[in-house]
């Protein structure tokens, strides 16, 4: 294999590197903070409130992330919606993550044991103080390792936005090897790429999960 | 020392689904007294309590705090408002049978929290009168603890504390040594006394026969959803005329007999 290719190709897929990492973290933040939204309307709003966030959250995990895409992007510029492909994919992830996280948060406020709640509004505590300060703290303790997972399985899919032409990491690999046949090399170095990305991930969040659990362990 | 609120229940009715829980509660609670409600597990002095504060909804009937009806603007019609259900709680101290001590926070923050979201304080001052709190229950080397790092009966005086810290003019036990291991009842039932001793309102769901007949002013037994009797405690646990008292105090010494 020639590895001057990887230095002439360097900055490509150098920009690439950054704007995979770019579309990670802002669609799992966002995703996150959408499904966090949901999840919160989903427990204090009214009946008519939990049912459109529910067909919601149905339609969007009931359909293939690239065909809410294509939707999103080609489909777009008919209703006046014109997007560039990077935010175009950038809302694409936010939308397609956040009903996979807003379960994530309805699952975990659930699991925060009633009492708890009781305990803040028996003192007279208001009801957003006692989602602030109780309900999220409590909830995110025991949500995080599925936050982490999901945020894992978001890695792989910001691959699918090189198909409406986000210039990240797998669109520059597959410039990269259409240019120069380095099909095998290429595709290889990306699946190490991700593989290795993922497995930081999955540390950071095994730490930080010991780090949020400290508190809870019970003295001996 | 602050003033201690009466609790005038009347008629209070509470359903779930088709069971009837409470059937047509009377009970006066006198200020400053000790009230203990007895009886079977199942027979609603848990939900009479939690109607006391609202956190339980009775469906009919009237719960006075001071003369002041809780959860309802008027007997029977609609529903208060949250601001005025919050203003009316913050003066009513609730203990739990699972504590409900907050994991994420350490003992003094438990405390601090209300005095911080509820009565507006600054955290300095809040974390101060916390530990004055907690000083108050014998935890003042045990502040910077989680609860998960506390005993059973160290995490109930800090529910005390936190419940205490709010001046509260009513205090609320619901079975509070119910989860602790029998060694660690006393410390509990010391902190519970010395407030009963300070004037306090208390009313107190407990199985603690001991508690109700040497604290208590009076005892009231609940069988089935309904108040069976109220009375002084020597007149209720000694010699009780209703079959069913009789029948719950004698399987009570039973089992409790070494």
């Amino acid at each position: 294999m020639d590895v001057s290719i990887f230095a002439e190709y360097g900055p490509r897929l150098l920009s690439g590197f950054g704007l995979t990492i770019l579309c990670w973290l802002l669609g799992t933040v966002l995703g996150a903070a959408l499904g966090l939204l949901i999840a919160v309307a989903q427990r204090y709003g009214g009946r008519s409130v939990r049912w459109v966030l529910q067909t919601y959250i149905e339609v969007i995990r009931g359909t293939p992330f690239l065909v809410q895409l294509f939707l999103l992007y080609y489909g777009g510029p008919m209703i006046g919606l014109r997007l560039d492909p990077l935010p175009a994919g950038l809302l694409g992830l936010t939308i397609y993550g956040s009903p996979y996280f807003a379960e994530i948060f309805r699952s975990a406020f659930r699991a925060v044991p009633l009492g708890l709640i009781e305990a803040g509004r028996a003192i007279g505590m208001p009801e957003l103080a006692i989602v602030r300060r109780i309900l999220l703290p409590v909830g995110l303790v025991s949500a995080l390792p599925a936050l982490v997972n999901f945020s894992i399985i978001l890695t792989k899919e910001t691959v699918i936005l090189s198909i409406i032409t986000v210039p990240e990491l797998m669109y520059q690999t597959q410039y990269m090897a259409t240019m120069t046949f380095t099909y095998l090399e290429g595709y290889l170095a990306l699946a190490l790429f991700f593989w290795g990305f993922v497995e930081v991930i999955s540390r950071l969040g095994r730490r930080l999960e010991r780090r949020i659990t400290r508190h809870l362990i019970e003295r001996s | 020392m602050v003033e201690a609120s009466s609790v005038e229940i009347r008629k209070v009715n509470k359903y779930y689904g088709d069971f009837h829980a409470l059937k047509d509660i009377d009970l006066s609670i006198p200020p400053g007294k000790v009230t203990c409600l007895i009886g079977p597990s199942g027979s609603g002095k848990s939900s009479l309590l939690r109607c006391i504060n609202f956190l339980e909804e009775y469906d009919s009937g009237e719960v006075l705090i001071d003369g002041k009806l809780i959860g309802y603007e008027t007997p029977g019609g609609r529903r208060m408002s949250r601001r005025k259900l919050r203003q009316m709680r913050s003066t009513i101290g609730m203990v739990f049978q699972q504590f409900n001590l907050w994991p994420h926070m350490t003992a003094q923050e438990n405390v601090a929290e209300g005095l911080r979201r509820v009565r507006g304080l600054r955290k300095a001052e809040a974390m101060e009168r916390a530990a004055q709190a907690l000083d108050r229950v014998g935890l003042s080397d045990r502040m910077a603890n989680h609860p998960a790092r506390l005993s059973g009966g160290q995490q109930q005086r800090v529910a005390i504390a936190r419940a205490v810290a709010m001046d509260p003019r009513l205090m609320l036990f619901d079975e509070p040594t119910s989860a602790l291991d029998p060694e660690l009842v006393g410390e509990v039932l010391n902190v519970m006394k010395a407030l009963a001793a300070g004037g306090m309102t208390m009313v107190v769901v407990t199985h603690e026969m001991g508690f109700a007949a040497h604290v208590a002013d009076q005892v009231a037994f609940l069988d089935a959803g309904e108040l069976v009797g109220v009375d002084a405690p020597a007149r209720i646990l000694r010699e009780p005329e209703d079959p069913r008292i009789q029948s719950f105090l004698r399987t009570y010494h039973e089992r409790n007999v070494i």
